[in-house]
């Protein structure tokens, strides 16, 4: 294979992941620091950052992973845009999509304030959506990273009603203080349930975990960083970040037993039916983070530890497997456990590496793994037997599939295709690998920093022990019984594997991938029946606005109590005024009559002028100045374009005006929605001003604002904000036309 | 589209006078009837007399019209500028200066006011758009079969 050029843009991501990972490294072992910059304080908006225990675990895993994964990507890359038949400058986007997930992944994990949580959640969905989707070529990625962004975003949603629930009922966006007044009661298990369901789908936990299996359309890389330290990671960060409330809700904590422990029973059983390697780890995921999300679904201190050791030993071997699966198909061509057999024998080392990683995720001694599940183990044991049998049994189930996808690849008589991968695509996983092996040696420096993210995520410190005990306590006898079930299950295949297909194809056929494709296909349908609809004539948009609002105003005619319904008096000051007002009226029924464009365009125009005197005399100067200009230019520009136009075209538009069979139709309709806004208007118009304190307020503060006209000064001052975004409307509607125009061209 | 001599001797003679009455109602917006996008309109309509009477190609020569939709942008940047350079400062967005009560620096008879100035930024955005408006359709219409 020849090596292939690495791009600046590799290196520069690397760069920052490495000087990102030393910078928090370094802030964290020098106690944290904290960030607390306001912006909008009269909203009480600040931009909050604390690293804290478990933002600093987090932060490490985003930088940390991303430096490894970024250094694969460099070598992985060309090869993929080649096989893609695509420009190695495509890869520029790739790495800074890359770097913008790890960059939101630090935001998020310090973020102090609720707000700016989500702003970095959606950032990370973004991210994600541009990096499965990377192979835009391929409709089953495009498809995927669409899946991704609706399923996760849609939960943000939920995140950011929660949010706005905690905010609403302790009056601040600050997630400390938040902490710090919460109290249990309905309102908050209202927001923790639907913060918490916005992190289960991040995490890809059952229901919502089908995104997560297809999104192994995107190149291995991302695929990996995805799974171990990123998008997925965000979602049970989530959980342990609201963990000092989530856990004052014990219906919550349930709930997150109930859907961990369905996790890890649909994931592990279903990863024990996968061929494609990608597939096996995307649900060996699922239940991985099951583990994870059932612990803090336990409870206690113990948990707080147990689920943040976890991530850590899970993040390590996961990634170091992906980056396994990345190489041997990138070398092999094989996709699937059936199309590769016997490689350990031309790649030693990497069989090697990946074995331990292997070894780690099945919690085997000397590794990093061994401890995540004696804290789990521990934890559990904690609740109750029932607890501790669920857990060991969770344990073989990763125990079997783990061992079928390693021993799959690398054991047996070697088949045809087999190669040795590159240095550069072996060297991230020996890392990796290095790092498990010195976690089961030494777990001090990892057990620390769970340690300080459990003290984060409990609220108070979380003590705890991890270490070898050559006796027979239940920790230990569960982990033999773990091993000793995962090998049998191994062995005999033909006992689950028709019961385990067959929730696999049960899954399929009317889960919730299912009902995700059928509301999204309904929802297309739904909104193409609207457009065509609405396209198809313009008075099939102006009919059902007309209709309701008659209706509505009739049902305000109807519920009025007698004698609140003034005609008020007209007196002969009003003659101007009433005068102005028949010419618009007649100018207005003169409108239905020309069947001519140019004829149309006038008395429209005579509309608009007669409207404009009756702004005059009603004391609007400002108004009827606007009206006059405006009615100019449209004249002008009405009578430019028509002589642009060939004549033929404006004449047979001209027959089609109003055809005979509507005509009926629409004369009552605008009759009856005519006589309604009257009868409405002349009412209003009728009362004296029920409240006239804001304009009161107004003109008494337009002398503040050293102003002697007041509507410039609430167009320019009161209500400046409000302008500004109208002209930018206007900005925004002159470039859309530019592009219609040029026919979707730009330039 | 070829216009008469007289339209074309009347949108000559009238085009300055049309642009220093948008300046007028522009500057005295905020004591007078008028604001920035009421000049802005004004303005516009000057030059499209102009197109009116002279079509497109001799429009494109004479006046810079090309860079009208810029000047949008520009008017844009600026009424940003107006609104959230406060916020740098540490106020609320959209904080005019001077203060509510505050003398105000006199030019003659104009007020030196930053609500001018966003006033100045819709003239310039809406005089922009429309124009750079008129041209696209004027474009369109050369291009047109």
């Amino acid at each position: 294979m020849p090596t292939p050029r690495v791009s600046p843009a590799a290196v520069g991501s690397v760069l920052l992941a490495a000087a990102a990972f030393g910078l928090i490294l370094a802030g964290h072992l020098s106690g944290g620091g904290a960030l607390d910059l306001p912006w909008a304080p009269a909203l009480g908006l600040r931009l909050h950052f604390e690293l804290d225990g478990l933002g600093a675990l987090y932060g490490l895993l985003a930088t940390g992973i991303g430096l490894v994964v970024f250094a694969y990507a460099a070598v992985y890359l060309p090869e993929h845009l080649r096989a893609h038949g695509r420009p190695q400058r495509d890869g520029v986007a790739f790495f800074g999509a890359l770097t913008l997930f790890m960059v939101s992944m630090v935001g998020l994990v310090t973020a102090q304030d609720l707000l700016l949580l989500f702003v970095f959640w959606d950032l990370t969905a973004i991210a994600s959506y541009l990096l499965i989707g990377f192979d835009r070529d391929e409709a089953t990625s495009r498809r995927a990273a669409l899946m991704a962004l609706l399923v996760t975003g849609i939960s943000a949603v939920l995140l950011l009603i929660g949010a706005l629930l905690l905010a609403a009922e302790y009056g601040t966006f600050s997630l400390p203080e938040i902490i710090e007044r919460a109290r249990p009661g309905g309102g908050l298990t209202l927001a923790c349930a639907l913060i918490a369901a916005a992190g289960l789908a991040k995490s890809a936990q059952v229901p919502l975990h089908f995104w997560l299996p297809r999104a192994m359309a995107a190149p291995t890389p991302v695929s990996a960083y995805l799974h171990s330290a990123a998008m997925v990671a965000a979602g049970v960060f989530l959980l342990g970040r609201f963990y000092p409330l989530l856990r004052q809700s014990p219906e919550v904590l349930d709930g997150l037993l109930v859907v961990g422990l369905a996790s890890i029973a649909v994931g592990g059983v279903i990863a024990l039916t996968r061929d494609t390697l990608k597939q096996v780890l995307a649900y060996s995921t699922i239940s991985q983070y099951g583990y994870v999300v059932t612990t803090l679904g336990l409870g206690g201190r113990k948990a707080a530890l147990a689920a943040s050791f976890y991530v850590i030993a899970h993040a390590l071997a996961k990634c170091a497997l992906f980056l396994t699966a990345g190489a041997v198909t990138q070398t092999t061509g094989a996709k699937g456990l059936s199309g590769i057999r016997g490689m350990a024998r031309e790649a030693p080392v990497l069989a090697a590496a990946s074995g331990v990683a292997a070894a780690g995720l099945a919690a085997l001694p000397l590794t990093v793994g061994f401890f995540k599940d004696e804290l789990f183990f521990a934890a559990a044991l904690e609740r109750g037997t029932v607890w501790a049998i669920l857990a060991t049994a969770a344990a073989a189930l990763t125990f079997a599939y783990i061992a079928r996808f390693w021993s799959g690849i690398f054991l047996g008589s070697a088949s045809s295709n087999v190669a040795r991968p590159g240095a550069g695509l072996t060297a991230p996983v020996v890392v990796l690998a290095l790092l498990v092996v010195a976690g089961g040696l030494t777990v001090s420096p990892f057990l620390d920093l769970a340690k300080d993210a459990g003290a984060a995520t409990y609220g108070s410190s979380t003590p705890g022990e991890a270490a070898y005990h050559l006796d027979l306590r239940a920790e230990n006898v569960m982990a033999l019984t773990a091993y000793a079930s995962g090998a049998f299950l191994l062995a005999v295949p033909a006992v689950w594997r028709p019961l385990a297909l067959g929730v696999a194809r049960a899954g399929e056929a009317a889960g919730p991938a299912r009902a995700y494709q059928v509301a999204l296909t309904s929802l297309n349908r739904l909104s193409d029946a609207v457009h065509t609809f609405e396209v198809r004539d313009l008075r099939n948009r102006l009919r059902p606005i007309l209709i309701m609002a008659g209706l509505l105003v009739a049902l305000g005619i109807v519920s009025t109590p007698s004698g609140a319904y003034v005609v008020g008096s007209f007196t002969w000051g009003d003659l101007p005024l009433a005068l102005t007002l028949i010419v618009a009226a007649c100018a207005a029924i003169a409108c239905t009559v020309p069947r001519d464009h140019l004829k149309l365009v006038l008395t429209l125009s005579a509309l608009g002028f007669s409207l404009a005197v009756a702004y005059a005399f009603f004391a609007a100067p400002d108004v009827a100045l606007v009206a006059v200009l405006v009615e100019t230019v449209f004249g002008l520009l009405f009578f430019g374009v028509f002589s642009l136009l060939p004549r033929e075209i404006l004449r047979n538009e001209a027959v089609k005006m109003a055809p005979p069979r509507r005509r009926r139709g629409n004369v009552a309709l605008a009759s009856v929605s005519g006589t309604f806004a009257f009868v409405v208007v002349w009412g209003a118009l009728s009362r004296p001003a029920g409240d006239p304190s804001a304009a009161t307020e107004l003109t008494a503060r337009t002398p503040d604002a050293h102003a002697k006209d007041i509507v410039t000064a609430i167009l320019a001052d009161f209500r400046g904000l409000d302008t500004l975004v109208e002209i930018t409307v206007v900005l925004v509607a002159v470039l859309a036309m530019a592009t219609l125009l040029r026919r979707g061209r730009l330039t | 589209m070829i216009a008469s001599a007289l339209t074309k001797t009347v949108a000559r003679l009238i085009f300055a006078p049309t642009l220093v009455i948008a300046v007028a109602i522009l500057v005295k917006g905020y004591a007078d009837t008028g604001d920035g996008f009421a000049a802005g309109v004004v303005a516009a309509l000057a030059v499209l007399l102009q197109y009116v009477a002279f079509g497109h190609e001799e429009i494109e020569r004479v006046l810079p019209v090309r860079r009208a939709p810029l000047l949008g942008v520009a008017g844009l940047g600026l009424a940003l500028a107006v609104a959230f350079v406060p916020v740098a400062l540490g106020k609320p967005p959209m904080t005019h200066w001077p203060a509510p009560g505050a003398s105000v620096i006199h030019v003659g008879t104009l007020e030196i006011l930053t609500a001018v100035v966003f006033d100045i930024g819709v003239f310039l955005l809406v005089f922009g758009s429309v124009v750079g408006a008129i041209r696209f359709l004027s474009v369109m219409g050369r291009s047109a079969p």
